[in-house]
Parts: C-alpha cells; structure tokens; sequence
C-alpha cells in the first residue's frame, strides 16, 4: 500500500517538473512510469536491506536506461525523460537535513546527512555516465538510425 | 554559405538556451552545416555552457560569430522540435528558407501558461512531502507554499533577482509559509512540509545536464553546470537555515 502511494505520489512529481521544464505534453505518461519506477525501485530496494546510496545507484541505472529505450523509441532527446524522471532520486531530503542540524548545533548529524548526499550525489553521477557510455547502436536492435 | 552557418547558429543557440547539452548544441550544427554542404574542413564550432563560437570559410570571405547564451528556464519543447527538424533535414525535406522558417517559429514557441505551472509546483510539492513521508496535511501544506512559492519565482525571483538571492528568499519564503500553517495547526512534520515545499526549487537541469556534459568531456561546462546546481543546493539551504535560526532566537524554536 505504502508502496503504491510512493509510486503515484513520484510519478505525480515527476510530471510536475515534466510541466515545469517545459516536456511536451505527449511524453508525460513515459515520464511518469520512468519517475515512478525508479522511485518505487529504491524504495523496494531499502526495504531488502540496500543502504540508500547502493539502491540509487541502481535505480538510476534504471532511470537512464528507460529514459534511453524511451529516447529511441518515440524518436525524442533522451534530455526529456532523465531531467524530469531523476528527480525523485536527488537527495534533496538529506540537503534539507544537513542545513537543519547545522542550525540546531548538532555537527555529527549533520555531518551524517551532509556526507550522505555527497554519496548519493555520486551514485546518481556514475549511474547516469555507465548507461550513457552503452553504445548507441545496442539501442537500435530495430531501427539503423543516428545517435539520439 | 555565410546562410547555411549563420542557420547553424541560430539553431545551436536555440537549443543552448533552452537546456540542451552540449554535445546535442555542437551536433546539430554540424548536421545542418554538412547537410547544406559545407565541409568539415571549412568550419569550426566551439560551445560552452553560456556562449557559442562559430567560424568558417565561405566562397564571399571569412564568417566568424560568437554569441552569449544563459539559459533561464528549461524549454525542452524546444530541444525536441529542433531534434525534429534536424532529423528531417538529413531526410532532405527541407530546403534552407525553409529551415529559417520553421527555426523562426520554434523560437515562438510558447511557455506553458503561468497558472499551470504554479499548479504543477504546488502539486509537485504534495507529492514529494507524499513521497517522504509525509502524510494528508504535511501534503496540503507543502502543496499551499509551493503554490505561493511558484507565483514568488515566477513574478518576482526569475526576471528581477540573481540566482543566489532568488533561492535564498525563495527557502526563506517557504519556510515561514510552513512555519505559519504549522502555527495555525496545520501538518505535523515540519521537516516533510519544508521538503515538499522547496523541492520545485531544486536545481534538476543543471545537475543532469551538468553530469552528461562531463560524461560526453565537455568538462568546462559540466563544471559550469555543477557549480550552478551546487550554489542553488546551498543557497535554498541557507535560506531555510537563515528562518531557523531567527525563529530560535525569538521563540526558542520549541516547534523545530
């Protein structure tokens, strides 16, 4: 149930920043799977015991991807669903966090959470490069077309 | 000649500002160039992040242009239609006046209408409280300040103010909308509503942007680009931090 909610509540977001940057409106429904899934991915994740770091990095391996096939498929830069679609996955929370304690005075939790979204920071960096560094023409079983 | 590049241009420069990466800005000139015939020899682009350089040889003498460039707001629409044309060119369904034609009416293109994107920060902003953890009311809170907070960037913070600034009273703004709901009664965690509220603050274009320019070795503007999300990141964050710490010493903050 809590995940379903979670589901809906990143696909909702995602279309949001899909509006607000602009997508045009016939790709929102594959930015919302796209934004859903990777969210609802980590979530599943953590629950299996993944540390928030390790299921980033996975899913946004599975953003990039999806947002590649997606790419290909409705013939589209694949900019259109990675900006909107790795949105739920950037560690806004812990920003957040860091600044809070840092206010209350409390160094080691700030700490904590400033250094956790360094990490996630970077999960979300080398997720987003390994799917790109794929060779384009993997993507192009069906098609012979150009780099998208 | 001097038409052909001078239409590369304007297409590279569209797209530049719209928040495309790098690599897709330099491509597509490049496309468009080849395509109406001017070879690779008899050119060279160079992008960065906030300019573009082109020069070439042409039959008339020497073309040069440098252009400056700030993307304020993503407008991917724009990318795709230009992704669009330049795959249609390669099919040769254009010719060059028609080219300038359609590129005159991509830079047209309009935004989408103000109130649907406030509704969208205000509905974004629900469903990350939503997302972390939040429940009904830490929703309906963060969905009231990311309303207000959308009217406040999109009428004040995006044509008057600087990044810096326009972030840090943007994250001040939010949390004393939070703060005030949550005075009246309303939510109960004010970390989640905070969160849901800022989160159409967060810098989304820059930071993926940034990261696929340095994955494609355009280094200088992925750098650019990261900064650029770095300082917002910090900039939000010293806002609501700035909120906190007035109302700790005031109230004592027994509410944080």
């Amino acid at each position: 149930m809590t995940l379903l909610v979670h589901f809906i509540a990143a696909a909702v977001g995602t279309v949001a920043f899909a509006l607000i940057f602009d997508v045009p409106p016939k790709y929102y429904a594959l930015c919302a799977v796209i934004g859903g899934g990777g969210f609802l991915l980590i979530d599943v994740l953590m629950g299996l015991g993944l540390s928030q770091t390790e299921a980033t990095f996975i899913g946004t391996m599975f953003v990039a991807l999806a947002s590649r096939v997606s790419a290909v498929w409705r013939k589209c830069p694949v900019t259109v669903f990675l900006i909107a679609g790795i949105i739920p996955l950037v560690p806004g929370g812990r920003v957040y966090w860091t600044a809070y304690y840092l206010v209350m005075r409390d160094m080691s939790q700030a700490f904590e959470n400033g250094f956790l979204a360094i990490r996630v920071a970077i999960a979300i960096v080398l997720g987003i490069v390994l799917v790109l560094e794929i060779p384009n023409r993997l993507f192009h079983w069906k098609t012979t077309g150009k780099r998208n | 000649m001097d038409e052909v590049l001078e239409t590369a241009v304007d297409a590279g420069h569209i797209l530049l500002e719209s928040g495309a990466e790098i690599f897709r800005v330099e491509e597509t000139m490049k496309r468009i160039s080849r395509y109406f015939g001017v070879d690779e020899e008899h050119k060279e682009f160079f992008v960065l992040a906030n300019g573009l350089f082109a020069s070439g040889k042409t039959e008339k003498g020497r073309y040069a242009k440098v252009l400056q460039s700030r993307v304020t707001s993503a407008r991917l629409s724009k990318v795709v239609a230009i992704n669009q044309l330049s795959r249609q060119i390669e099919q040769g369904k254009y010719t060059l006046p028609e080219v300038r034609q359609e590129l005159e009416r991509i830079k047209n293109i309009p935004e989408p209408p103000k109130m649907l994107q406030i509704l969208a920060s205000a509905f974004g902003s629900a469903a990350f409280s939503v997302m972390f953890g939040g429940d009904f009311q830490d929703a309906l809170v963060s969905f009231i300040a990311g309303f207000f907070l959308y009217i406040f960037v999109l009428n004040v913070a995006a044509p008057h103010m600087s990044k810096i600034s326009g972030n840090l009273i943007g994250g001040m703004f939010v949390t004393v909308i939070c703060l005030v709901c949550q005075w009246l009664g309303l939510g109960h965690s004010l970390s989640l509503m905070i969160i849901g509220g800022i989160i159409s603050l967060v810098p989304g274009l820059s930071f993926t942007n940034g990261i696929r320019d340095i994955a494609d070795g355009d280094y200088i503007s992925g750098a650019v680009r990261l900064l650029d999300a770095i300082i917002v990141f910090v900039s939000i964050a010293v806002g609501v931090g700035i909120v906190f710490t007035v109302y700790r010493h005031i109230w004592g903050g027994a509410a944080l």
